[in-house]
């Protein structure tokens, strides 16, 4: 148990950390690794244990989101955060920027772009987690990574 | 290639998935258009920016509050009635099912609503019965901890101290209805009523544990419970006789 636990603690407490922000991300990796534990038996092996545990991080993340009934709302202080840099070569703080626009986001798009782009899962096993078809997984890619780019501005090296 | 249909494939040509004259389209715009150009590069950076973002690890207390929320878990299975830790196996079992049990049950739920609607159709007028208005339960909501520092077993002790508040809120209310409808009966009911009464009382105040009470309180409401079904069961039968008996 103990190491399964190890195994998957970072991808876990990450995945919940950058979907439903750091304050909630402890209590949500709880429940998961005790829904982990706890149904570990009646687990069918349909799918990868890894998808499986996933699976479960994602919908435990949404579901919290849910419950807190969170408005997704972009702030003014979390826009100013984000905002684009002076200068737009050589970020040094782009994964701040990235992780503070990550929260600003709607909670659909940021378990896509934590899956795929994060966690470096493909296109298919992000559908299996999500549960929903391939197509829509890339489209909703597609929009999230949009959405980002008109958050945080200008980012790439200019040619 | 116009700019909107090389935006619409911008995610797909960057992670690599157009391939051949596709690939080679989307490229060759790219090499035209500055705008077009500055998106891809701002999105590659974005990628490759959330790629990069390093792994958190969980704060030590992770694993050693797992630890006890599986204990207290375990705790409450021994505490649940077996048919419910089977109807949640079950439950378990079953769930990837459910879409094809809800067609089921709303196929089921439609028939029933049906041969309801005959039914009624065919009952002679003035035979409708009404349930007495019950006086409302007011529910108590636990609220669970989100996390347990130290013992265990406090926590279990408050819970079950809940549990019985609860019940005795129950009890009591029902108390209070039995009251209200004691004028319509015998006697020898409210004698025997009374001395029960007095009985679970005494026997709650005397209870050495906790648990003890909270038993004596859940008895004490199911026995409340059983008085208010007899009224309800008996307004029916008179209400009844008076509808159907009469020639």
């Amino acid at each position: 148990m103990e190491m399964l636990y190890h195994q998957f603690k970072r991808r876990v407490f990450g995945m919940a950390h950058r979907i439903v922000g750091p304050n909630d991300a402890e209590e949500v990796a709880q429940e998961v690794f005790v829904r982990v534990f706890r149904g570990l038996a009646a687990f069918r092996g349909d799918s990868a244990l890894s998808t499986w545990i996933y699976r479960l991080t994602v919908n435990a993340s949404l579901s919290h989101l849910a419950r807190r009934g969170r408005r997704q709302e972009v702030s003014d202080e979390s826009l100013a955060e984000v905002a684009a840099p002076p200068e737009t070569t050589r970020d040094p703080g782009l994964a701040s920027r990235i992780e503070a626009a990550l929260q600003t986001l709607p909670p659909g798009y940021r378990a896509i772009l934590v899956l795929h782009d994060v966690e470096g899962l493909s296109h298919e096993e992000c559908a299996s987690i999500l549960e929903c078809r391939v197509g829509t997984c890339k489209s909703q890619l597609h929009k999230a990574r949009a959405r980002m780019r008109e958050l945080l501005g200008p980012i790439g090296e200019r040619s | 290639m116009i700019c909107e249909d090389a935006r619409a494939k911008l995610t797909a040509y960057l992670d690599g998935e157009l391939e051949g004259d596709r690939g080679s389209a989307i490229r060759g715009h790219l090499r035209g258009c500055e705008m077009c150009r500055n998106l891809a590069t701002d999105e590659a950076a974005l990628r490759d920016g959330l790629r990069a973002l390093p792994p958190l690890d969980p704060p030590h207390s992770l694993w050693t509050n797992i630890q006890h929320r599986l204990a207290a878990e375990e705790v409450a299975d021994s505490d649940r009635p077996a048919w419910r830790r089977a109807l949640a196996r079950f439950a378990a079992r079953w769930r990837p099912l459910a879409p094809q049990f809800a067609l089921g049950s709303a196929a089921l739920a439609a028939a029933v609503f049906v041969l309801a609607l005959r039914y009624r159709a065919s009952e002679p007028a003035g035979t409708t019965f009404a349930m007495p208005a019950l006086p409302p339960i007011q529910q108590q909501v636990a609220t669970a901890p989100t996390t347990i520092d130290g013992d265990v077993t406090a926590e279990l002790a408050a819970d079950t101290a809940r549990k019985t508040a609860s019940y005795r809120q129950a009890a009591e209310e029902l108390v209070s209805f039995a009251v209200a409808k004691r004028d319509s009966w015998t006697d020898d009911r409210k004698a025997v009523f009374d001395g029960k009464l007095a009985s679970f009382r005494k026997d709650a105040a005397a209870a050495p544990t906790e648990r003890a009470r909270d038993k004596i309180y859940r008895q004490m409401r199911t026995y409340l419970q059983d008085v208010a079904i007899r009224d309800v069961v008996t307004a029916n039968d008179r209400k009844l006789a008076g509808t159907r008996g009469a020639p």
